[in-house]
């Protein structure tokens, strides 16, 4: 258990992060005094309302996506596999051809083609990865869902600030939240279903509901009193949310999805799961994770490939058009990615293994430039040619396209400092608009 | 029968082999019907050819102008001309004994991508080829003139035309083997084969694994072979190396070749020797897969081999007296490995053994 911060107003809480009366007024003064309030508040009231709501969408393929066959092809090269490459609504970009639904949103996307990070190994690059790769100081840190739930809190919604869809089992995955409190871990939705019993049993009425809770809150707060408050704010945080997702059931109703968005991402678990991911954007949730499993091909890799890419595709790339459409790819940062890509050398097993060498991430909508691509690779794609970005740059890279601030970059873990992102990168500026 | 064919035919590598490589790994080397040559192709768009009357096999020109792989070629009965396909979907057809070979024909379009099967028919009218496109298409070996679509909607994987020239058999993704009837160009039945199949086994795993991954007939059209890996899984594709024998006037299947363990790899090619037994090799993670050698009347194979692993493809030379047997040869790569400061991909062996004559 971590001691008490010893300065906890370094810390934000995530109320500090809702628009305040006094920032609005703030405003307010300022726009007074520039030309009266009448035009300039609410454009300011917007944006500083916009700023709050940035959100971020994370697509997580476990395992490993080749970048040969997604998102940089070298087709016709000694590694380069079956495959053609297709041009993309971006003139001069070009992407594997398991990926046309993709290519038409490419106006929306960047691709960083020198991603070149430290580990080639799952059980240690899954954690590297998705924590940024810190310097080593002894502690685990966050992945990148409850970094972001602990820097800028839930959104004006109140749902919880870090969801996680996945196939399979569900519940409140703490062990993202590494060390911070485990309120900041990920809510899963195994398959896109709620919690089990999360909705009240018909059989209790609102009055017994009531006791119950009184009854709760009494022993909790009972309880409380001989603990540290972090060590019990987790549990009560749980019942908060659970109280938030009750009232709103309806996004775990598929009926109230067309028949369309369903044709349009795929019946299958991923489109399901990315649809599933867009409702909860849609509905407010500040961090969406969307995970898909399997994606290790050691043998067959292009079957696999042409299994699994176009069930990626097809939901991904509504995903995108459906964020442009509802004019939320502005706030809405869209990551895809893997722990590494996968090896340049074909196995006997008609495999590729592992390579974080030179590989690929594709992101798109709030702060990220869109229709670019960073970096490059060899003529055969086995490594970088030119500058190389770790892990740690996107991260640099994210955060500064969600706009926090400069002087929130630091945790502040019982005591130590801890910097959000790795000290030695910093962000990409060419992707950043 | 048994031990008489076990001290016949089997395969033992040797020192005093041919083997003939290539710096790229291949899909498939096949005698010419002559005899004269040895064909070859892969992942590096060329065809590879030997000159096989000479001492030591003599490595010609390539021919050249196909893209990505070339995973399947056949050969016209009595001419010399080669058909090929690649995963562009150019299909070409070829004088393969010409010093330096131009297409007769070439298709840049044949279908929207990865063509992964082609036959040529008995009268050496008509080549099949299947692959991406939802259909079947058969092509004039003459012109290359499309003579008929059969729509096969999953992801084809084999074809095979039977010795009478009256039918086809299409193998798919999901392990459905269609039988076509090709006088009146429609669907007759469907084998099953799905054992080779596999999809959603735990509801964490969204590929689509294994298929029926190549067809072939006995000489007299009795049996038909269907070959892949039994009860396949995804991201590392291990499962048991397996050839279906069915028997082809019932449909019914009538044995289960399997080869290997469940962590094993895919059969790629399986051939009758005139002899009535199935030759059959698989290829796995490097060092894994099997030559195999079985009677369909029999419960087990009569030989098998470890020490001829990741076998891609076996022909047998038409005088009986030789056997190519490719094979690939490429090591796992996680990480980082240079040799000599160079990244070396995956190359290919094609080991050339003596093999009894047939009497």
């Amino acid at each position: 258990m971590n001691p008490p911060p010893s300065n906890c107003r370094q810390l934000c809480t995530p109320r500090e992060h809702t628009v305040s009366r006094r920032r609005l007024l703030g405003a307010a003064a300022c726009a007074a005094g520039v030309g009266g309030l009448g035009g300039l508040l609410e454009p300011l009231v917007a944006e500083e309302l916009k700023k709050q709501e940035k959100q971020v969408l994370f697509v997580w393929l476990d395992g490993g996506i080749s970048q040969l066959e997604s998102w940089d092809p070298k087709p016709n090269t000694q590694f380069g596999g079956p495959y053609r490459a297709i041009p993309t609504s971006v003139p001069g970009i070009h992407i594997g051809e398991l990926l046309p639904h993709t290519a038409r949103q490419m106006h929306h996307l960047s691709i960083v083609r020198n991603m070149h990070t430290q580990d080639n190994s799952h059980s240690a690059g899954v954690g590297r990865i998705n924590r940024g790769d810190p310097k080593n100081r002894g502690v685990v840190y966050p992945y990148l869902g409850s970094a972001v739930a602990k820097l800028m809190g839930p959104t004006s919604s109140g749902l919880p600030p870090y969801c996680w869809v996945k196939p399979m089992s569900g519940g409140f995955k703490t062990a993202d939240a590494g060390f911070l409190p485990a309120k900041y871990g990920a809510l899963a939705f195994g398959d896109g279903k709620p919690p089990e019993n999360l909705l009240q049993s018909d059989s209790i009425t609102p009055e017994e509901n009531e006791a119950r809770n009184e009854l709760r809150t009494m022993f909790n707060d009972r309880f409380a009193d001989r603990r540290r408050r972090e060590w019990t704010n987790a549990n009560s945080y749980v019942f908060d949310v659970a109280d938030t997702l009750m009232k709103r059931m309806d996004l775990f109703d598929e009926s109230k999805v067309s028949e369309r968005d369903k044709d349009r991402y795929g019946r299958h678990a991923l489109g399901r799961h990315m649809l599933m991911g867009r409702r909860l954007i849609e509905a407010g949730v500040r961090f969406v994770k969307v995970n898909s499993y399997f994606w290790d091909s050691h043998g067959d890799n292009f079957n696999a490939c042409e299994s699994l890419i176009p069930q990626f595709d097809q939901p991904f790339a509504a995903l995108i058009e459906d964020l442009h459409d509802r004019g939320m790819l502005d706030n809405v940062l869209v990551i895809a990615m893997s722990e590494f890509g996968r090896t340049p050398k074909i196995n006997s097993h008609v495999g590729r293994d592992h390579w974080p060498e030179a590989w690929s991430v594709v992101m798109g909508g709030a702060g990220i430039r869109s229709g670019h691509v960073v970096g490059k690779t060899n003529q055969l794609g086995t490594f970088i040619d030119g500058q190389q970005y770790d892990i740690g740059h996107l991260f640099h890279t994210w955060f500064r396209a969600l706009e926090i601030p400069q002087g929130m970059m630091e945790y502040d873990n019982n005591g130590q400092p801890l910097p959000v992102a790795n000290e030695e990168c910093s962000p990409i500026k060419e992707l950043l608009t | 029968m048994t031990p008489e064919l076990l001290k016949r035919y089997q395969l033992t590598p040797s020192d005093n082999d041919v083997v003939l490589e290539h710096d790229r790994q291949l899909w498939q080397a096949r005698f010419s019907g002559c005899g004269h040559f040895l064909i070859a192709c892969g992942y590096d768009a060329t065809i590879q050819r030997w000159d096989m009357t000479a001492e030591p096999p003599r490595l010609l020109s390539p021919l050249t102008g196909h893209n990505g792989w070339v995973q399947c070629l056949d050969f016209q009965p009595g001419q010399q001309r080669l058909l090929t396909a690649d995963s562009w979907g150019q299909l070409a057809c070829w004088p393969f004994a010409d010093e330096s070979p131009q297409p007769i024909w070439r298709l840049p379009q044949a279908h929207d991508g990865w063509i992964r099967a082609l036959a040529v028919s008995p009268d050496g009218q008509l080549v099949a080829t299947g692959g991406n496109g939802s259909a079947v298409r058969l092509w004039s070996t003459e012109d290359g003139k499309l003579q008929c679509e059969l729509p096969h909607p999953r992801r084809v994987f084999s074809v095979c035309f039977h010795p009478d020239g009256q039918s086809l058999v299409s193998g798919d993704l999901e392990g459905v083997v269609r039988h076509w009837d090709l006088a009146e160009s429609k669907e007759a039945r469907r084998l099953d084969a799905s054992i080779l199949y596999s999809h959603d086994v735990d509801k964490e795993r969204i590929q689509h694994c294994g298929g029926a991954r190549h067809l072939h007939f006995d000489a007299a059209g009795k049996w038909l072979l269907c070959g892949g890996q039994k009860e396949p899984g995804g991201g590392f594709a291990k499962g048991t190396p397996c050839v279906l024998v069915y028997d082809w006037d019932s449909g019914e299947q009538r044995r289960e070749m399997p080869m290997g363990d469940t962590s094993d790899g895919f059969s790629y090619d399986a051939r009758f020797h005139p002899q009535g037994f199935v030759m059959a090799t698989s290829c796995a993670f490097p060092g894994k897969g099997h030559v195999w050698f079985w009677r369909p009347e029999d419960d087990e194979a009569f030989f098998s081999s470890k020490k001829l692993p990741n076998g891609r493809s076996i022909s047998l030379h038409p005088d009986g007296r030789r056997l190519a047997l490719l094979t690939s040869d490429s090591p796992n790569a996680n990480g980082r490995p240079l040799k000599d400061g160079e990244y070396v991909g995956g190359r290919a062996k094609i080991r050339v053994l003596d093999f009894p004559v047939t009497e």
